[in-house]
C-alpha cells in the first residue's frame, strides 16, 4: 500500500508546482477550528479576586476592633492577627479566582487592587475637595497629614494584592491542571538535579558565610590556587587532568543562598540586639521604678495610705506596695549643685516594690532608719592612706571607695575632727545626728560625695519669711550610693526616709501615693484596673509603667520597626538574586522543559519545578541565616561585646532572642523567595515546547 | 498488515488519527524594520487518516515540514487551521491542561537527538512519564524496567546518558516514549544520528514493538532504504503530501 491514502488538500500537481496553488486552496477554503483558547481577562477570576481584595481591609478593620476591643488582646497582637485575617481573605479570593480561571490572573488581581485603591482613596479625595468635613477619613486626614493617610491606604492595597497574588499562584499550582494536584513527585526530583546542591557544596558555602567574606574568600583563593597548580603540574608532565568545573547556574544558586542567609542573619541579629536593649531598659526601668502608681486626683491629702495599702495588697496579682513622696529639690555639696527628684521611701517595704536594696553599691539601706550608724566620710580615710595607715573597716562595698580618692582630688577635710561625721564643707559639724540620704552613682560623682559625706537638700517650697517665701535647707548624710544602670536614674534620683520627708516638707501623715508591684509586668494594666475597682475609683487613679514611660518605649518600638524594614531590604535584594538565578536556570533548561512538556508535563507542573527550586534556595538560605543568627546572638550573649559604659551606660551589648521574631523573619524570607520564583517559573511554564526542542 | 488498514478505512472503520485540512503558517519578523512580517507556510492543508496499529513512514526533503507535521499531530504545536482528530475527538478543542494530558497518555515522542535528561540514569529517564502521570514511584519504576528490558537495556539502567552509546541512548529514549504504552508513537528521524548498523537495529526494534504491542507509529526518516521497509510510506513536499 504505497499510495497516499488521503491527501485531499493537495492537488497532485502541487508536487511539481508547489508555489501557486496550495495557498489559493487554503485561502479559498479556510476551515474554522473550534479551539479552546481562554480569555485574557476572566470575569470569574476578577470577581473572586475583587471580592477577596476588597473585603480584606474590612475584615482586618473589624478584626482589629473585635480582637482588640472586645477580647482585650494587646494592641500589637490584635493588629497582627487582624492583618493576617484580612490577608487570608485576600489569599482565599486569589485562590478561588485562580481555580476558576486556571490561571494566576495577573490582570484580574491588578484590576482588583486598582479598584480597592479607588474605593479607599476616592472618598478621602472627594471629602477633602468638597470640604464636607465628616467621617473618619477626614479626621484622620487632618490629624495625621495627608501623606501618611495616602501612604497607609496604598500600603493596604499593596498588602491585599500581595496576599491575593500568593493565593492565586498557589491556586494555580495546585489546581491549574484541572484537578487538585498537590504532588511534587517528579518536580522536586528535577529541581534537585537543577540545583545540584551536594551536602559538600552546601557545607563549603556555609563555612564561607560563617568565616565572613574576607577570610572565606582567602580560603577559596588558596583552594583554587592549589587546584590550578596541580593542573599545571599535570600539564607539564603531559598527563591528563580532569578539572571539575562549577556550572554557572550552581554558582548563581550558591550566591543567592548566601544572599538570603546574610539577610536573615542580619535581620535576626539586629532584632535580637534591639530586643536586648529594650529588655535591658525595661528591666532597669521596672527595677528602679514601680510597675504602677496609685495617686489621688488633685487633693494633697493622702494620709489614709496605710489602710489603702492593705486594700491594694489584697488585690490578686499585686505583690507589693509602698508609700512614697515626690519632691523636686536641689542638692548641694560644697560648690557642686544638682537638681534632684527626691523620693521619700519606707525602707521596710520599698524592697517589695523596687530593686533599690539590690542596686546599692556602697552603704546600706538600713542607714536611712539608723543614720547614727553611717560610717565616717572617706576623706578621713584618704588622709589616713596618705599617712600609710590601713583603711578603716567599713561596710561591704569598699572597692569603689578605694578607687574614689583618686577622682576626688580635693582632700579638704584634713583639718576636720578625727572622729564623728566628717564635714564636707568648712562649716562646723552639727551636733545632732543628721538623717541619711541615698543618691545615685552619677549624682555622687557630680557632687563628689561618698558615703558619710554631707549634702544639703534645698527645697523651694519653704515657709514664708519676712521677704516672701524662703527656701528650706537641711543637711543630710550620704547613707548609700545606688547604681541602677540607667543614667537618668543614677544622676537624678535621691531617696530619703519617709517620716523624715514628712517632717521636712511638712506634709504630716500624707504621702504622694503608693508604688505598686505586680506579679506579671505585662499584666500590669488589667491588675491596676482591678486595684482601682477595689478602691471604688475616684478620687484614686492608677498609671502603669507603660503610661509612665510611654515616649521611651514607643521610640524604641519605632526604631525597631524602622530597622527591621531597612534590613528586610537585604532579604528583598537577595530575592532579586533568586529571580536572576531562576531566569538563568530557565534559559539553561529550555530543552529540558520542552522534553518534559512533550512527555505530558502540564504548565502548572513545570512551574512547580522552578517554584520548588526557588523555595529550596530560600529555605536553605533561611536555615543558614537562622543558624548564623542564633550562633551570633549566643556568641554576643556568652562572650559579650564590651561597650563603653560611659557612653552607652551598658557594659555589654545586650541581646535577647525572641522565637517569635525568628519565626517572623523566616516567614518573611520564605514568602519573598516564593514571590521571587513566580515570574521566572511562569515564564518557564509558558515556554513553547517546539522552541525548546529546536534550540540546540 | 499491508492492506488491512486501507480495507478498514475503505469500509468506514474509524481511523485512530485523522488530519483534516491541516495548515501551519509561521509569522517571521520582517527583514527590514517597518516591512510587513513575512509569512512562511509550512503545511498547506493536509488530509490524512491513520488506522490503529499502522506503521507509517514519512519522508521528504529538509524543510518540507515533516517535523512540524509531527509536532502538530503530537499536540506539541498548534495548527494555524484544520483539525487533528484522535479517535474522532478534536485534540485542539481541549484546554491547555488537556493537551498535556493527551501528550502524556496517548503520545510517545522520540527525537533525532535522544533528548534524555543528562542528570538522570537511564531508569530515571524512562520513569519520568510515569512520574508525570503521578503514578507511584514503584509503579513507574516497574513500567520503566519492563520497557528497558524489552529494548535490551535492563542491565544498563543505572547509567547516565553520557555513559551510553548513541544506539543505547536512542533505545532508552524509545523505552521512555513507550513505557506508558501510548497509542501513538511519533519518531522524528530516530536514526538520523546513528551509523547504518545501529540504525538498522533501532528500526528492527521499532518493527518488533509495533507488531508486539500494536502501537501505531509515524516515523519521519531521511533514510530511503529504511523507509522502503515500512509498510506505508508518505512523502511530504513543500507542505503537501504526495
Amino acid at each position: 500500500m504505497n499510495r497516499p491514502l488521503a491527501c485531499s488538500g493537495c492537488h497532485v500537481t502541487a508536487s511539481t508546482q508547489p508555489a501557486p496553488s496550495p495557498p489559493d486552496h487554503a485561502a479559498a477554503e479556510p476551515r474554522k477550528v473550534a479551539r479552546n483558547v481562554p480569555r485574557v481577562f476572566s470575569a470569574a477570576t476578577f470577581g473572586f479576586a475583587a471580592a477577596g481584595v476588597l473585603s480584606a481591609p474590612l475584615v482586618a478593620g473589624f478584626g482589629q476592633m473585635a480582637l482588640g476591643d472586645r477580647l482585650g488582646l494587646a494592641s500589637g497582637l490584635a493588629t497582627v492577627l487582624a492583618v493576617l485575617a484580612g490577608g487570608l481573605v485576600a489569599l482565599l479570593g486569589g485562590l478561588l479566582g485562580a481555580m476558576a480561571g486556571r490561571r494566576i490572573g495577573f490582570y484580574e488581581i491588578g484590576s482588583a487592587v486598582l479598584l480597592l485603591l479607588a474605593v479607599l482613596l476616592g472618598p478621602v479625595l472627594v471629602t477633602v475637595r468638597g470640604q464636607h468635613a465628616a467621617g473618619l477619613a477626614i479626621a484622620a486626614w487632618e490629624a495625621q497629614g495627608s501623606l501618611v493617610v495616602v501612604l497607609g491606604l496604598i500600603l493596604t492595597g499593596a498588602l491585599a494584592g500581595t496576599f491575593a497574588f500568593i493565593g492565586a499562584s498557589a491556586g494555580y499550582l495546585l489546581f491549574g491542571s484541572g484537578r487538585f494536584d498537590p504532588s511534587l513527585s517528579y518536580e522536586l526530583f528535577v529541581a534537585k538535579s537543577h540545583l545540584r546542591l551536594a551536602p559538600r557544596t552546601l557545607f563549603g558555602l556555609f563555612l564561607l558565610v560563617v568565616t565572613g567574606i574576607v577570610p572565606g574568600l582567602l580560603v577559596a583563593l588558596a583552594w583554587s590556587y592549589r587546584r590550578e597548580r596541580a593542573q599545571r603540574r599535570a600539564e607539564r608532565r603531559g598527563e591528563m587532568a580532569l578539572r571539575p568545573r562549577m556550572p554557572a547556574t550552581l554558582l548563581m544558586t550558591l550566591i543567592s543562598i548566601g544572599g538570603v542567609a546574610i539577610g536573615v542573619w542580619a535581620l535576626t541579629v539586629v532584632l535580637s540586639v534591639m530586643s536586648g536593649f529594650e529588655g535591658d531598659l525595661k528591666a532597669k526601668i521596672l527595677g528602679t521604678r514601680a510597675h504602677g502608681m496609685l495617686q489621688k486626683y488633685g487633693q494633697n491629702d493622702f494620709s489614709e495610705w496605710r489602710q489603702v495599702r492593705q486594700q491594694v495588697l489584697a488585690v490578686p496579682g499585686v505583690v507589693g506596695a509602698t508609700p512614697f513622696i515626690y519632691n523636686e529639690v536641689m542638692l548641694s555639696a560644697d560648690q557642686n549643685l544638682t537638681g534632684t527628684l527626691l523620693e521619700a521611701i519606707d525602707p521596710r517595704t520599698v524592697g517589695t516594690v523596687i530593686d533599690l536594696p539590690r542596686t546599692i553599691q556602697e552603704g546600706k539601706l538600713d542607714y536611712l532608719e539608723h543614720p547614727e550608724q553611717i560610717p565616717p566620710s572617706p576623706e578621713r580615710r584618704g588622709t589616713d592612706a596618705l599617712f600609710g595607715e590601713p583603711p578603716p573597716k567599713k561596710s561591704e562595698p569598699s572597692r569603689k571607695a578605694d578607687v574614689a580618692p583618686k577622682t576626688d582630688t580635693a582632700p579638704k577635710g584634713a583639718e576636720g575632727p578625727p572622729l564623728g561625721p566628717a564635714p564636707s564643707s568648712g562649716r562646723a559639724t552639727p551636733p545632732k545626728v543628721m538623717p541619711g540620704i541615698i543618691v545615685g552613682r552619677e549624682m555622687a560623682h557630680a557632687l563628689r560625695v561618698f558615703v558619710g559625706d554631707t549634702v544639703n537638700v534645698i527645697s523651694p517650697l519653704g515657709e514664708l519669711g519676712p521677704s516672701g517665701p524662703q527656701p528650706k535647707s537641711r543637711a543630710f548624710r550620704v547613707a548609700a550610693v545606688f547604681y541602677s544602670g540607667m543614667y537618668e536614674y543614677d544622676s537624678k534620683f535621691a531617696y530619703i526616709e519617709l517620716t523624715e520627708a514628712q517632717r521636712f516638707f511638712g506634709t504630716g501623715q500624707s504621702v504622694t501615693g503608693l508604688e505598686i508591684k505586680v506579679r506579671d509586668v505585662d499584666e500590669a494594666r488589667p491588675i491596676l484596673r482591678r486595684v482601682l475597682a477595689a478602691l471604688e475609683g475616684y478620687p484614686y487613679r492608677v498609671r502603669d509603667w507603660g503610661e509612665l514611660n510611654r515616649n521611651l518605649f514607643s521610640a524604641l518600638m519605632m526604631e525597631k520597626v524602622v530597622m527591621a524594614v531597612i534590613l528586610a531590604f537585604i532579604v528583598l535584594v537577595a530575592s532579586f538574586i533568586i529571580v536572576a538565578t531562576l531566569i538563568m536556570q530557565v534559559l539553561d533548561k529550555r530543552r529540558e522543559i520542552a522534553v518534559l512538556k512533550s512527555m505530558g508535563a502540564g504548565e502548572p507542573s513545570v512551574m512547580k519545578i522552578f517554584v520548588a527550586e526557588g523555595i529550596v534556595i530560600g529555605a536553605v538560605g533561611t536555615v543558614f541565616g537562622l543558624i548564623l543568627g542564633f550562633g551570633t546572638c549566643l556568641l554576643i550573649d556568652k562572650v559579650g561585646i564590651p561597650l563603653d559604659p560611659e557612653v552607652y551606660y551598658i557594659s555589654n551589648l545586650p541581646v535577647r532572642m525572641d522565637p517569635v521574631e525568628f519565626v517572623l523573619v523566616a516567614v518573611l524570607a520564605l514568602a519573598l523567595s516564593y514571590l521571587a520564583t513566580l515570574y521566572p517559573a511562569s515564564k518557564a511554564s509558558r515556554l513553547e515546547p517546539v522552541e525548546g526542542l529546536r534550540s540546540e | 498488515m499491508d492492506s488491512a488498514p486501507s480495507f478498514a478505512l475503505a469500509a468506514g472503520g474509524s481511523p485512530l488519527l485523522a488530519v483534516r485540512g491541516l495548515v501551519k503558517t509561521y509569522l517571521m519578523p520582517p527583514e527590514k524594520p517597518g516591512a510587513p512580517p513575512r509569512i512562511v507556510e509550512v503545511l498547506r492543508g493536509l488530509d490524512l487518516d491513520i488506522a490503529p496499529g499502522e506503521m507509517v513512514g514519512l519522508t521528504g526533503q529538509s524543510g518540507s515540514g515533516k517535523s512540524t507535521f509531527l509536532n502538530v499531530i503530537g499536540a506539541l504545536d498548534h495548527p494555524t487551521a484544520g483539525q487533528v482528530l484522535f479517535e474522532g475527538e478534536d485534540v485542539f478543542s481541549r484546554a491547555a491542561g488537556g493537551l498535556a494530558i493527551f501528550r502524556n497518555e496517548t503520545v510517545g515522542f522520540i527525537f533525532q537527538s535522544h533528548h534524555l535528561l543528562p542528570e538522570f540514569t537511564a531508569l530515571e529517564n524512562a520513569m519520568m512519564p510515569g512520574l508525570i502521570r503521578r503514578l507511584a514511584r514503584s509503579e513507574a519504576r516497574q513500567a520503566a524496567l519492563e520497557m528497558l528490558s524489552r529494548v535490551g537495556l535492563a542491565e544498563r539502567m543505572d547509567h547516565k546518558p553520557g555513559e551510553l552509546s548513541g544506539g543505547e541512548q536512542q533505545r532508552v529514549a524509545l523505552a521512555r516514549a513507550l513505557c506508558l504504552r501510548p497509542r501513538l508513537l511519533l519518531a522524528d528521524e530516530p536514526t538520523g544520528n546513528l551509523d547504518p548498523a545501529t540504525a538498522d537495529g533501532i528500526h528492527r526494534l521499532l518493527t518488533e514493538l509495533n507488531a508486539a504491542l500494536g502501537i501505531t507509529m509515524v516515523i519521519v526518516t531521511h533514510n530511503e532504504r529504511l523507509a522502503e521497509a515500512l509498510p506505508r510510506r508518505l512523502r511530504l513536499s513543500a507542505g503537501c503530501l504526495v
